[in-house]
């Protein structure tokens, strides 16, 4: 391990490329390679390199979960409850045990990924944990295919004492409303961020408040703000509940043996699904070996094992055999995370110059069952307002724990302070861009950062051509929006990349991160072929399995930002060992080696050099094999909550959207999205604007399309499917202009940070400052169906 | 349970199935092709589109007994002797695709496309994938790619040096 | 372990016969999109499937300037999207069939079982709803009839009907004993409900072996519109379908059936009345639109439905005139 505290002081140049670039001096490790230059001078980071394990996948080789098949492997199929809040009273699995083809059959006795009461006495003497949702999960049964194991299901009878039910968030919020938990309760965060407060009040179903979000908290006093201000608004904001949908439902195949358990996820996060099957099983970590070959999408809900991971281990150790549990899409809906929704009461105070005086956030959200269902960071962290106040309440409710989800809270949060913003623009009649000139003023690079994205975005976007609202007179009216988006600039606590150059020249590099589609192999093959001057598809990347050293989490955006720094650093040390061997036979300096485009030779003298192949056989070496951590930011961060260490600095965009109101059908299409972001360098511009595009897209159908709607009477989501929960289908796609800015924070050896979830942040508050420039009309509701549409065109005027 | 016969990617097979299995549950879990997903089971999501004598359909709506005397083509046919379909390589080249999940069905539509009507627009990709479901987002370069594919495959037929 | 027995019928006789020798556990299929949901749903749970596909009698698209159109039931909604006569002769058609479902559906589906599928509301697709044998759920109909909505909101899940019904379409069924019918469409489609195995005038042993269309004039003018939220693929807000014979000019008589709006497709008599006799302008068109929606009764969660039909007759109307 390559591990010193010695740190040097270097000048480099920090700053955005095109724009300005600042000497600046930094400690960093002595162990750590020279900065990096801009991208422009750079091979292989920064370049559009095809993704390195596209080919599996075009050719349906890719292997997932979903996939694996065992010799001997069982279909395990869960029994979900079909009422929404109950005690169980009895469970008879005796006919479905006795089902041809059933191997095992299990009870859960506890229930993961919901809100635990913070006083379990409360419910220790119940047989069964209780009934909290319809869809929760209660048992499984394993059998030889699918079809015996759903038929065996069918069998299991639950006789079901009913309690009365709640599954509605003003419902909810009413003194007289059912309360879904007896007690308070507590949440813990998954390493993809989610979880609560902990500690906080609770009276009936309402948890909270919780004040400030992610190491903000409020500041200086909001009714002298108010005060201060010439103009104040005050605004209600609603947001709805969106499920994840990734296109491969969560899964798990479990392997038990006397020595050891070996699960294949489909996962974010490999670590996490071997933490929590340890700690449930009782396990020694080093026992249980985790498996992700490929995960179908995940978008912040596949953390952990799960209850269908639980159960399919349960079954496993019963039946003495691998058990598969895949969910269907109706569970995959109902029963493992959603975007809570939100109901936001959001007063903001400003002069007539634009100068912001006072923010004041009263929200509520519902996760259902889970608790954290706030709306983010925003409010404090964006823009320096002197007077800030958010409270939050989650509210319980009889429906499914929601998890996190590209960009947690904050979606929620930007919808509604970007709108606001923009509103009040309006109000002092002043450009919503001028307005951000004047308050986007942090000391941070997502700031800076920002500046030079609204320029660009201006002008990409044709800015100027804006008319005023509802300029058309017909009955398609076409208008155009900003927002600005922020996440939190986040890297990975621990996180180790090994790197192996062989006698042969071939080159390895290994990672327990997984993928879901964001391109974990191909960064990481990039930065390591750059340091020896390779092609990414010369390095062999292996990921996805727990025994190889600990990489992060594919949530909060930090894949990148985590594993590239390590993974540079670590091929550093093995080139410079290498450097070393192969110096003597060009008569050279080992300082003096350099490995350029698959050629390795002393400085001024590439004539002379050889292969990268050749010079690793003339070594005559076996194996070089170097580990290098993801050290902490040169600058330190300003939190760490568990391995989640947050930067004080940011990332985010500018996004400007285009869109067309049909006034008389209440379709709303957005035509175009001029997306401008940054993630610190760009190591692979292809794959940046591949999350780009994903993260409008998912906005746009969080802003048009998606909901979930829930029986009253039942609590069942009726809308479990894909044909009537609403997505963004080709023919919604708009036309998408991506243009990523290069900057340099000089935090790490590689200078990456994220674009998974700031692309998400602010489409949908963008679409809806568009809405309003067409139509004259505010739609504070989401999503912007032709129902609310409608809604929103009859209310009388902008104001509420 | 039944007898069943069926050529798939050209090669015939002999199952015994349950009447009421679906094609997409033979590939997967008697032949072992898993390149052909799941995305819905119910025909909104087309995942699983495979080619049945050349038309596209939704193999989890399919009932396998329907397939007895037609040629199946599913996304492991597609390449022949290792040699990308154009559409594939396209995918590749300009990153159609994120997670991966959606991409079998996806690149199965898109290429009975470019073979079909290798001068498709982009209003006829966008028709030929309108029933796909890519969560991931990965359309804009689904629709370069498979325009671009498109383009690659009319070069090819003019061309013959020309 | 469930058996399904399965058997390819040669002929519609020999399926007429096998549907009538057990009404309850043996259940038609032809291109089985409705079926296999249904049964994967839990709805239906057949012991025998009579397979249709292999009937050649049930196949074919036969156009005559004279006598008209006839489908066989098999057609799928691909074959009809395509065909060029029908794009020709009846576009509305055409356009509806292309406008259903998704391209992979399209190829499978026929025309038949497009009639016969049940309905798409959220409570009757359900198991736990089913089994109670009643609709539940009116209050969240959002997406439900908003005329003759008393007894029932949920609408007729077939767009292509909503054009055929514009055409004065007809089917054609055949039961025991070589016995066969023909059905006007809109006395054959009936309101969804719960407690009945089809929505349709279809008794159990009976095969629907085509469907029949009268000859188009010369002076025709036709146009389909299915508002949806999203254009990829969707069910429908509401569908509308105009069938216009003109003469100098003028309306001689008009077909108007919208759907997804009422139990079964409806139609538009009032907004028919509108427009005989007259010159269509922006203004007629829109008065005849104004007229049927008249007497509307939504649900608080559908009235949004109410200003949107009225648009799609406007628009239709004056789609089939450009
Ligand atoms: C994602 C999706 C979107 C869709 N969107 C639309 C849409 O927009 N508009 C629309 O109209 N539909 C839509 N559909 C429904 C689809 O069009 C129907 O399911 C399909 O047309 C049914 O035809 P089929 O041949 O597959 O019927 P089958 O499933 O084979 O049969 C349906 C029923 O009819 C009976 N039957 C069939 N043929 C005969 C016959 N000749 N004689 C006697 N009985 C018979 C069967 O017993 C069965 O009960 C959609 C479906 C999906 C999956
Ligand atoms: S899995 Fe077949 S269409 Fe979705
Ligand atoms: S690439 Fe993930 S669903 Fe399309």
């Amino acid at each position: 391990m390559s591990t010193t505290d010695q740190r040097d002081s270097r000048t480099v140049l920090t700053g955005i490329v095109g724009d300005s670039l600042q000497p600046i001096a930094r400690n960093i490790p002595t162990d750590e390679p020279p900065e990096l230059p801009p991208n422009a001078e750079l091979r292989v980071i920064g370049k559009p390199v095809n993704r390195v394990d596209a080919i599996p996948k075009v050719t349906g080789k890719a292997r997932y979960t979903y996939d694996v098949q065992l010799p001997g492997m069982l279909y395990g199929r869960i029994v979900s409850s079909t009422v929404p809040h109950a005690r169980i009273k009895s469970i008879d699995t005796s006919a479905a045990e006795a089902y041809p083809g059933v191997k095992a059959v299990h009870i859960l006795d506890r229930i993961l990924s919901i809100a635990q009461l913070r006083d379990a006495s409360a419910e220790a003497n119940e047989r069964y944990p209780l009934v909290r949702y319809n869809g929760q999960p209660i048992a499984a049964v394993a059998a030889t295919s699918m079809r015996a194991a759903k038929a065996a299901a069918k069998l299991v009878r639950i006789e079901y004492e009913r309690l009365p039910h709640v599954t509605n968030l003003e419902a909810a919020m009413r003194d007289d409303a059912p309360v879904v938990f007896p007690g308070p309760v507590e949440q813990a965060a998954t390493a993809g961020g989610g979880g609560a407060p902990p500690g906080l009040p609770q009276k009936g179903n309402l948890r909270g408040p919780a004040r400030g979000g992610l190491g903000g908290g409020g500041r200086g006093d909001v009714q002298q703000g108010f005060a201060q201000a010439d103009h104040v608004l005050s605004r209600e904001y609603r947001t709805q509940v969106q499920t994840h949908t990734p296109m491969e439902t969560h899964g798990l195949v479990a392997d038990w043996r006397d020595d050891e358990l070996t699960l294949y996820a489909s996962t974010q996060f490999t670590l996490s699904v071997r933490d929590e099957a340890a700690q449930l099983f009782q396990l020694p970590k080093e026992k249980v070996r985790v498996i992700s070959e490929f995960t179908g999408g995940g978008f912040g809900a596949k953390f952990g094992i799960g209850n269908y991971g639980a159960l399919a281990i349960h079954l496993s150790r019963k039946a003495r055999a691998p058990v598969r549990v895949v969910l269907d899409r109706r569970e995959e809906h109902a029963s493992v995370g959603n975007r809570p929704s939100s109901l936001q009461r959001v007063k903001l105070g400003a002069k007539s110059d634009g100068t912001v005086t006072a923010l004041q956030v009263e929200s509520f959200g519902t996760g259902g069952v889970a608790a954290g269902a706030g709306v983010g960071f925003c409010h404090t962290a964006m823009y320096p307002f002197p007077n800030v106040s958010t409270e939050h309440y989650d509210v319980f409710i009889d429906a499914g724990p929601s998890a996190a989800f590209r960009a947690p809270g904050q979606v929620q949060g930007i919808f509604a302070l970007e709108q606001v913003l923009d509103e009040m623009a309006h109000e002092l009649g002043m450009d919503p861009l001028a307005l951000r000139e004047k308050i986007d003023t942090n000391d941070v690079d997502d700031a800076r950062a920002r500046k030079v994205e609204r320029r660009i975005g201006a002008e990409r976007a044709g800015w100027s051509r804006r008319r005023p609202p509802a300029a058309d007179s017909g009955p398609v009216k076409r208008g155009i929006g900003v927002a600005q988006s922020q996440w939190a600039y986040i890297v990975h606590g621990t996180m180790t990349c090994e790197v192996r150059i062989r006698g042969d020249g071939s080159v390895i590099a290994l990672t327990s991160a997984q993928d879901i589609g964001t391109g974990t192999r191909t960064v990481m093959a990039q930065t390591v072929a750059e340091e020896l001057g390779l092609r990414a598809e010369d390095v062999d990347t292996r990921i996805g399995d727990s025994r190889y050293p600990a990489g992060p989490a594919s949530g909060g955006s930090r894949v990148t930002s985590s594993i590239t720094p390590a993974a540079r650093n670590a091929t550093y040390l093995a080139a410079r060992d290498l450097a070393a061997r192969v110096a003597p036979s060009l008569g050279a300096k080992p300082d003096e080696i350099l490995f350029q485009d698959g050629r390795v030779f002393a400085r001024g003298r590439p004539d002379r050099g050889m292969t990268f192949v050749e010079a690793c056989k003339k070594a005559s070496f076996d194996e070089i094999v170097q580990r290098a951590d993801r050290r902490e930011d040169y600058d330190g961060y300003r939190a760490k909550l568990g391995d989640l260490h947050i930067s004080r600095h940011g990332i985010g965009g500018v996004q400007f959207a285009e869109v067309a109101v049909d006034t008389e059908t209440g379709v709303v299409k957005v035509e175009r999205i001029v997306a401008v972001h940054d993630c610190g360098r760009p190591i692979n511009p292809k794959l940046i604007e591949s999350q780009i595009y994903g993260g409008v897209i998912q906005g746009v159908s969080y802003a048009l399309y998606e909901e979930r709607h829930l029986d009253p009477g039942t609590g069942l989501q009726l809308n479990a499917n894909i044909d009537q929960y609403k997505i963004v289908g080709s023919r919604e796609v708009p036309k998408i202009e991506v243009h990523v800015i290069e900057q340099l924070g000089r935090q790490s050896s590689t200078d990456a940070r994220g674009v998974a979830e700031p692309a998400n942040v602010a489409t949908a508050a963008a679409v809806a400052n568009a809405f309003f420039n067409a139509t004259g009309k505010r739609i504070r509701t989401l999503p912007m169906n032709p129902a609310n549409v409608l809604a929103a065109l009859r209310a009388d005027g902008g104001r509420s | 349970m039944m007898e069943l016969s069926l050529t798939v990617n050209g090669r015939p097979f002999a199952v015994h199935v349950d009447p009421a299995t679906t094609l997409v549950e033979v590939l997967r879990d008697e032949l072992g092709l898993t390149g052909t997903k799941i995305g819905c089971d119910r025909g909104a999501c087309s995942a699983c589109t495979v080619w049945l004598d050349g038309e596209v359909v939704a193999s989890c709506m399919t009932f396998a007994l329907d397939a007895r005397g037609k040629q199946i083509t599913t996304i492991e046919g597609l390449a022949k002797d290792e040699q990308l379909h154009p559409v594939q390589q396209a995918f590749v080249d300009h990153d159609a695709l994120q997670c991966g999940f959606c991409t079998p069905g996806m690149v199965m539509s898109c290429a009975h496309l470019v073979e079909r009507n290798p001068a498709c627009t982009l209003d006829d990709v966008r028709g030929a994938v309108s029933g796909h479901l890519c969560r991931c987002g990965a359309y804009p370069n689904i629709f370069k790619a498979t325009l671009a594919a498109a383009a690659a495959m009319r070069q090819r037929k003019s061309g013959g040096g020309t | 372990m469930s058996t399904l027995q399965w058997i390819d019928a040669k002929s519609v006789d020999e399926a007429v016969a096998l549907l009538s020798a057990d009404a309850h556990g043996t259940i038609a299929k032809a291109g089985g999109m409705d079926l296999l949901d249904l049964i994967k749903e839990g709805i239906v749970a057949p012991t025998r499937i009579v397979n249709l596909q292999h009937i050649d009698a049930l196949r074919g698209v036969q156009f005559a300037q004279a006598t008209g159109l006839r489908l066989g039931a098999l057609t799928t909604l691909a074959e009809i999207a395509g065909n060029s006569s029908i794009r020709e002769r009846y576009p509305a058609l055409a356009e509806a069939a292309a406008h259903a479902a998704t391209p992979q559906i399209r190829n499978a589906a026929t025309i038949g079982g497009n009639l016969l599928q049940r309905p798409r509301c959220w409570y009757f697709r359900n198991e736990l709803f089913h089994a109670a044998r009643q609709e539940v759920g009116r209050e969240q109909a959002q997406y439900g009839a908003i005329f003759d909505n008393s007894k029932t909101t949920m609408v007729h899940a077939s767009t292509p009907a909503t054009a055929l019904l514009a055409y004065g379409a007809s089917v054609h069924v055949a039961g025991k004993s070589g016995k066969a019918r023909a059905i006007a469409l809109s006395d054959f489609l009936l309101p969804p409900d719960f407690n009945r195995p089809r929505d349709t005038a279809l008794a159990n042993d009976e095969v629907l072996t085509h469907v029949s269309l009268p000859a188009i004039g010369a002076n025709t003018r036709a146009a389909y519109h299915k508002q949806t939220e999203r254009d990829s693929y969707d069910w429908p807000i509401c569908d509308v379908a105009v069938v216009l014979t003109l003469a100098n000019g003028k309306v001689e008589a008009a077909k108007i059936v919208a759907g997804a709006v009422a139990p079964v497709p409806r139609r538009l008599t009032a907004s028919e009345k509108a427009l005989v006799g007259r010159e269509i302008d922006e203004s007629v068109a829109a008065e005849a639109a104004r007229a049927a929606v008249r007497g509307a009764t939504p649900t608080e969660k559908n009235s949004y439905k109410v200003p949107i039909l009225e648009t799609v007759i406007r628009r239709t109307i004056l789609a089939a005139m450009a």
